[in-house]
């Protein structure tokens, strides 16, 4: 008979109602075969009590519904983003506040590197940096001969010193879009949009396909994830070529990773009856760790890069409307196929006017081929009102809200984008809870970072890094955070069966935290450690 | 090593973009073509012509390949770059929503690559409403903007409310893509410095000029800005007090740079015979 492990702990949140609180839970073949005291195992079973835990508390494990897999890959290149950040292995990474903190982290950096072997550097957003753009010059003055390249937060653009510009051939009697050039004529180092970055990326070694899909490129993704007691994590836009589905499934099968891993394919251009087909044969390889299936649909851009397509009237500073990435009847025609296939879908919707054309086109789909069980998620929903929540609600449409960017970005939306009123009401938890809508909250790492206890926090808290409060109507509650990164983000994924709880039954994955979220003021529950997970009943003790 | 000339393909959907592909793919042009296309759903290639096909490629008889360029584009470029031997010609369909500069302009940024023209598509049907529909008309209209050459699908003449609506957006009016008078425009079938191929084809104009002298590269920038707006595509060598300088025309968008002696100078034109005349072009070059 296989064996039951008992594990005692100072205190288990089970987000369950029938028994919210416990300090026993037995695990069995990686399910949950008791929650309760030192006697809820029935009296004839063979028990091993492991006593590793008695010292936490335990939620389960949590669902991050919106991250990429880059989110761990990215650090094979130097961080130089203005937030601190922790990288896989636990170390943290100090924010740097201006170009000379930049500078002097890139050369550390560059002293421990191989001759000849280029500099990539990541996360940096001027939008945070005052005084000088970073230039050419900047760079030039860490290595005049080992090519340097700072891609930005949003990879939109890229800083690249002479070395790297000379590799493109960039000087002077360029006359290249986004190559942008100085006073002075010459190249000022910041290439602008992929044209322009692709022959630097392509001289210096830099290929975004390799920063995901491949085996170490899991398992570090495994270890950001572990870092934020997430044991089930989504990677939202997947190309999933026959080659990376037999990887994925070699990889997360291996014991030992920890994750639970729920890939979306990504649905931008080509046909929707190719792409439900597609959607569907992955489905059938599905396995536990490896859950396959859904698809991501992308409508429109980024509120802080204005491209997000919003409603009248518009972006406070006059910049046109956002850019379409897929074009509204091409948006109803792979809603109307994936809804008649069967195929569950997340879709990017950041500005009103995405959101409530991707509403509409739901609702066109819902009336053509009825399916009440579909679940599909919005994803962002950051300009989404109590109008179109109750859209969602009446659909059964769920919503994924990127509750961190309250803090990362609230300030520059209140000043620069969508001003003050529609800032104050962006990321409208409460309003989605209130119309009824199941909803979840969410990183996006890497574009912020993994950490659904932080995540809970801006929802709760709704702190700007100004450490102004942005919108004190739309807080949630320390219940509804919890319980959007655990249950709710798990609802969104179809799981909600099998794990975002410890119940009887249920898939024994947990998070194994150093204080009681339930406990703490809300202000902290962003402090609260996380001390590593159990996943499918195997600790992970950071 | 030969730079490698890269089309764009733009338009918006259903407006025949993959029509022309098809042509472009089978016609007998004698080039190795690699088209990236978003999705093989309607490509349609004579099964005659058909040499093996995979999930993500069809290889044709005649040395031309058809690949999906997945989610990554400027990755997939990369890999073209990669292949031994390289195509002779590298063609993308953009997206229906895309921007077909923000993709063309990576063959000006890139020195393996040379600029051979954006085409974007317009379904003489379907333009009317499309820039009616205030969500995506800007986007339509960056399209046909940024165009080199305009061409009109679903229809055998320009009808007069479609040349109306699209005069605003375009200086040069729209072609038919009606019997071959757009395929060799786009495949850049005029060798460097040699006679132009489809001579004596009634509905094209070639021009030649064996020894091309301008005094310096800002006399022959004047002079190639001040071009007969009917010709499509200027390319060769010509010799200047400052050394040789390679020019490179298509449609609007014209490239000069230096490069090294020792190669024959001659430049070639080519145009369409209803836009421009032998007569105009050697008028142009020869004039002050």
């Amino acid at each position: 008979m296989a064996s039951t492990t008992l594990f005692r702990c100072r205190r288990i949140i089970t987000m369950d109602p029938n028994r919210p609180e416990a300090t026993h839970v037995a695990v069995r073949e990686g399910r949950i075969l008791a929650v309760g005291d030192a006697d809820c195992v029935w009296p004839d079973q063979e028990v091993v009590q492991d006593d590793r835990l008695a010292d936490t508390v335990l939620m389960p494990g949590f669902v991050e519904g919106h991250a990429h897999m880059m989110a761990g890959a990215m650090w094979r290149y130097a961080y130089v983003g203005y937030h601190d950040r922790i990288d896989p292995e636990g170390v943290l990474h100090r924010g740097m506040t201006d170009i000379a903190d930049v500078i002097e982290r890139l050369r550390g950096h560059e002293a421990g590197l191989p001759e000849g072997q280029p500099l990539v550097a990541w996360g940096f957003d001027p939008i945070f940096i005052e005084g000088d753009r970073l230039g050419r010059a900047h760079l030039d003055r860490i290595s005049a001969t080992r090519p340097i390249v700072v891609l930005f937060s949003n990879f939109h653009l890229m800083c690249a010193n002479s070395a790297a510009l000379a590799l493109a051939g960039y000087d002077r009697h360029s006359n290249i879009e986004g190559v942008v050039k100085g006073l002075d004529g010459a190249p000022t180092g910041e290439l602008q949009e992929m044209a322009a970055m692709f022959p630097v990326m392509r001289r210096t070694g830099i290929d975004f396909r390799a920063l995901t899909q491949r085996p170490d490129v899991i398992e570090t993704y495994a270890q950001v994830c572990r870092r934020a007691g997430v044991t089930t994590a989504t990677d939202l836009f997947a190309e999933m070529e026959e080659a990376d589905v037999d990887t994925l499934l070699r990889v997360t099968g291996q014991p030992g990773l920890g994750l639970r891993l729920v890939p979306a394919l990504g649905a931008a251009g080509g046909d929707p009856e190719r792409i439900a087909e597609r959607a569907l044969a992955l489905r059938a390889r599905s396995t536990d760790r490896l859950r396959l299936g859904a698809v991501k649909l992308m409508t429109d851009g980024s509120i802080q890069g204005w491209t997000a397509r919003v409603k009248w009237p518009g972006y406070v500073g006059g910049q046109p409307n956002g850019l379409w990435n897929t074009p509204p009847d091409q948006i109803f025609a792979l809603c109307a196929a994936m809804q008649r296939h069967g195929v569950q879908m997340h879709i990017h919707v950041n500005g009103d006017e995405a959101s409530d054309v991707s509403l509409a086109a739901l609702e066109a789909a819902a009336r053509a081929h009825p399916w009440p069980g579909a679940r599909h998620v919005l994803q962002h929903c950051q300009m989404m009102g109590a109008d179109q929540f109750r859209r969602c609600a009446r659909l059964g449409v769920c919503a994924n809200i990127f509750a961190n960017h309250i803090w990362y970005f609230g300030d520059q939306h209140a000043a620069l984008t969508i001003g003050e009123d529609r800032a104050m009401r962006m990321n409208a938890a409460r309003s989605a809870l209130d119309e009824g809508v199941r909803i979840a909250i969410h990183s996006d790492a890497p574009v912020t970072p993994m950490g659904p206890l932080f995540t809970a926090w801006c929802a709760m808290n709704r702190t700007t890094m100004s450490g102004r409060v942005l919108g004190a109507a739309q807080r949630i509650t320390v219940g509804e955070a919890l319980y959007a990164i655990t249950l709710g983000a798990a609802y969104t994924l179809g799981l909600d069966g099998e794990i975002g709880s410890i119940e009887t039954g249920k898939i024994a994955d947990f998070a194994i935290l150093g204080e009681d979220p339930t406990r703490v003021a809300p202000e902290a529950i962003r402090d609260v450690p996380v001390l590593g997970t159990v996943s499918g009943g195997e600790v992970h003790l950071l | 090593m030969t730079r490698l000339p890269l089309s764009v393909v733009g338009g918006y959907l259903g407006a025949g973009k993959t029509t022309l592909i098809n042509r472009l793919l089978s016609e007998d042009h004698g080039l190795r073509l690699m088209v990236l296309v978003n999705d093989f759903g309607a490509i349609n290639i004579d099964a005659a012509l058909l040499a093996s096909t995979d999930e993500d490629t069809i290889a044709l008889t005649n040395g031309c390949v058809c690949c999906t360029m997945g989610a990554d584009l400027f990755m997939a470029v990369g890999d073209v770059l990669d292949r031994a031997p390289r195509p002779d010609h590298l063609i993308i369909e953009a997206s229906g929503i895309a921007d077909p500069a923000a993709i063309a302009n990576v063959a000006r940024a890139e020195p393996e690559l040379s600029y051979a023209g954006i085409v974007t598509v317009v379904d003489a049907g379907q333009i009317g409403g499309l820039l009616d529909d205030a969500q995506i008309a800007p986007q339509i209209r960056q399209q046909i903007g940024v165009a080199d050459l305009v061409v009109l699908t679903k229809t055998d003449d320009v009808p007069g409310e479609v040349a109306a609506l699209l005069a605003p957006l375009h200086p040069r009016a729209p072609v038919l893509l009606g019997g071959d008078r757009v395929t060799p425009l786009l495949l850049d079938v005029v060798p460097m410095g040699q006679r132009v191929t489809p001579s004596g084809h009634p509905a094209y104009t070639g021009w030649h000029c064996a020894c091309p002298q301008m005094r310096d590269r800002a006399a022959l920038q004047d002079k190639l800005e001040r071009r007969p707006g009917g010709i499509w595509r200027i390319k060769g060598l010509v010799q200047t007090g400052e050394g040789m300088i390679e020019v490179q025309v298509v449609g609007a968008n014209c490239e000069l740079r230096a490069v090294a002696g020792g190669q024959a100078p001659g430049l070639v034109a080519l145009g369409l015979a209803d836009r421009v005349t032998r007569a105009e072009i050697e008028g142009w070059w020869s004039g002050t």
